[in-house]
């Protein structure tokens, strides 16, 4: 087991002047952390997971995973230790096939031949689409391309996974096959989402931001069954918890 | 199928032909794409009116449709808007040169006629040549090899980008054009009006999409460089290769051998 975690302090983020989109983010996230970063549309949850990955590195404060402070002369390093599944598919998705995107990473690392095709096995088998390998990504469906995107991450081994709103798109058996695969990933994973029935099946804990700040930070249970907090902040219980 | 569908479905088509595991494939890319910037050359350095000279030089894309099992028929319909704009190049020439060079029974050949003809065959052998590297060569391979002979490193990752872009921008024009003809029933194409937002919509779309897709190869290990190439080496028989087609398409260049070959006949 990794013992990487990701260390972020009074990180600040803007695309425009005086439109600060995350202000004075803080939290340490451990190695056996599953955390659901929840709020409503607009309040920076997805730009919070692209800035952990180096998608932009124009930010204040700093970020470190694994103390390797993150910056152009770093990123190579950190993200050979990220898995990021984009919220949308086709921007994920661009080699010919299912089997090929899945091998771009190890390929990119300069693994052997062999070794890429273990791990291009091993991963579709994770997410049980072994029976896709050779479909074109054309001519895939949403939830499809959803699971093949999580496989192309999954062949990079990585120590942390970040997800941008891994359910859109998945039928409730797909859904269902997600919750498994991501629970028996052993590491760090961090889910950006509004589905808080995912997150409450997934998650351990929760950061609930609002706005660009971090509103609540804790026990996914205890913040996700608060309906005062979740009201508060742009949501709802999970759906779940209203037909207990 | 649309006609979007469709030609996304050929790009894909040639791209997993190159991928396949065939003798010509497994060629070194370097030696793919030296043998064809070589022939190119040679063809473009036939004289206007050394026409029978140039039909010689056919030997190469022949050997290599039929050694790499390539249809032929596949390449015409693949090529069917470059080939025609290839051969109408020098469709002036016959108004412009009137120098006699031949006669058939007692009608005078023109020069222009007959350059007209070479500079047709010269475009058609040129983009079939250039269709057999793709066809037998990833882009990724390609690039590799551009990078082999110190291309710079951000000419061949725009190489590879807009390869991979091209059937990005053509989904989001599918995508574009569908939500179009949804809220435009029974409309034949796209009115004027809405032209001007729609390919600004679909250029800006495009870009963040083009956007997307860089940052998903960079978090995935790209840089630019090839690593997976690096343990391709080139082999003897690539370089017998190389040097068989190397003094092969020299001697077609020096010598008429159609017609010398004709000649012992006759």
């Amino acid at each position: 087991m990794s013992h990487i975690h990701i260390n972020v302090e009074n990180l600040n983020f803007s695309y425009e002047k005086n439109q600060p989109i995350l202000k004075d983010i803080s939290f340490t996230a451990h190695e056996n952390d599953a955390i659901g970063i929840v709020g409503a549309n607009g309040v920076g949850k997805s730009t919070l997971l692209k800035l952990l990955v180096g998608l932009d590195l124009r930010f204040e404060g700093s970020i470190r995973v694994e103390e390797i402070p993150l910056s152009q002369e770093t990123l190579g390093k950190v993200r050979e230790k990220i898995g990021y599944v984009f919220q949308d598919s086709d921007s994920q998705l661009f080699m010919t096939t299912v089997e090929e995107d899945v091998a771009f990473a190890p390929r990119n690392y300069g693994l052997p031949e062999e070794e890429v095709q273990r791990r291009v096995d091993e991963a579709l088998e994770k997410v049980h689409i072994s029976h896709l390998r050779k479909k074109p990504i054309y001519k895939m469906s949403g939830g499809e391309k959803k699971l093949a995107s999580i496989a192309t991450i999954l062949s990079m081994t990585p120590d942390v996974i970040l997800m941008d709103e891994p359910s859109v798109a998945l039928d409730p058996r797909n859904r269902r096959n997600l919750i498994y695969v991501l629970n028996e990933f052993e590491h760090l994973k961090m889910i950006a989402s509004h589905d808080l029935d995912f997150i409450m099946d997934t998650c351990n804990r929760v950061i609930l931001m609002d706005e660009g700040s971090i509103i609540a930070d804790g026990d996914a249970k205890e913040i996700l069954t608060d309906k005062e907090l979740l009201e508060a902040h742009g949501l709802e219980l999970p759906l779940s918890l209203y037909n207990e | 199928m649309s006609k979007i569908n469709k030609a996304i479905y050929e790009i894909q088509k040639i791209d997993s032909m190159s991928k396949e595991d065939k003798w010509v494939n497994n060629i070194h890319p370097l030696i793919k794409l030296f043998l064809t910037v070589y022939y190119i050359f040679l063809i473009v350095s036939f004289h206007k009116y050394d026409m029978a000279g140039l039909f010689g030089m056919c030997i190469y894309p022949i050997f290599v449709f039929v050694l790499g099992d390539l249809s032929f028929r596949d390449a015409l319909y693949r090529l069917r808007v470059v080939l025609p704009i290839v051969s109408i190049m020098g469709i002036f020439n016959p108004f412009f040169d009137h120098t006699v060079v031949n006669h058939i029974g007692d009608v005078a050949v023109w020069g222009g006629v007959i350059s007209m003809f070479t500079l047709m065959i010269k475009g058609i052998f040129t983009v079939l040549a250039s269709y057999l590297l793709i066809a037998t060569t990833s882009i990724e391979e390609i690039c590799y090899a551009l990078r082999l002979i110190h291309i710079p490193k951000i000419m061949v990752t725009q190489l590879l980008l807009i390869y991979r872009y091209i059937t990005v921008l053509m989904a989001e024009t599918k995508r574009i054009t569908q939500a179009y003809s949804l809220r435009a029933p029974g409309q034949k194409g796209i009115h004027i009006s809405a032209w001007g937002p729609l390919v600004g919509q679909m250029l800006l779309r495009s870009m963040d999409r083009a956007d997307d897709i860089y940052e998903s190869m960079c978090i995935r290990g790209f840089n630019g460089e090839f690593p997976r190439m690096t343990k391709k080496r080139k082999n003897k028989g690539d370089l017998i290769y190389l040097l068989v087609w190397f003094f092969v398409l020299f001697a077609f260049r020096l010598y008429p051998v159609f017609e010398i070959v004709g000649g012992l006949f006759v």
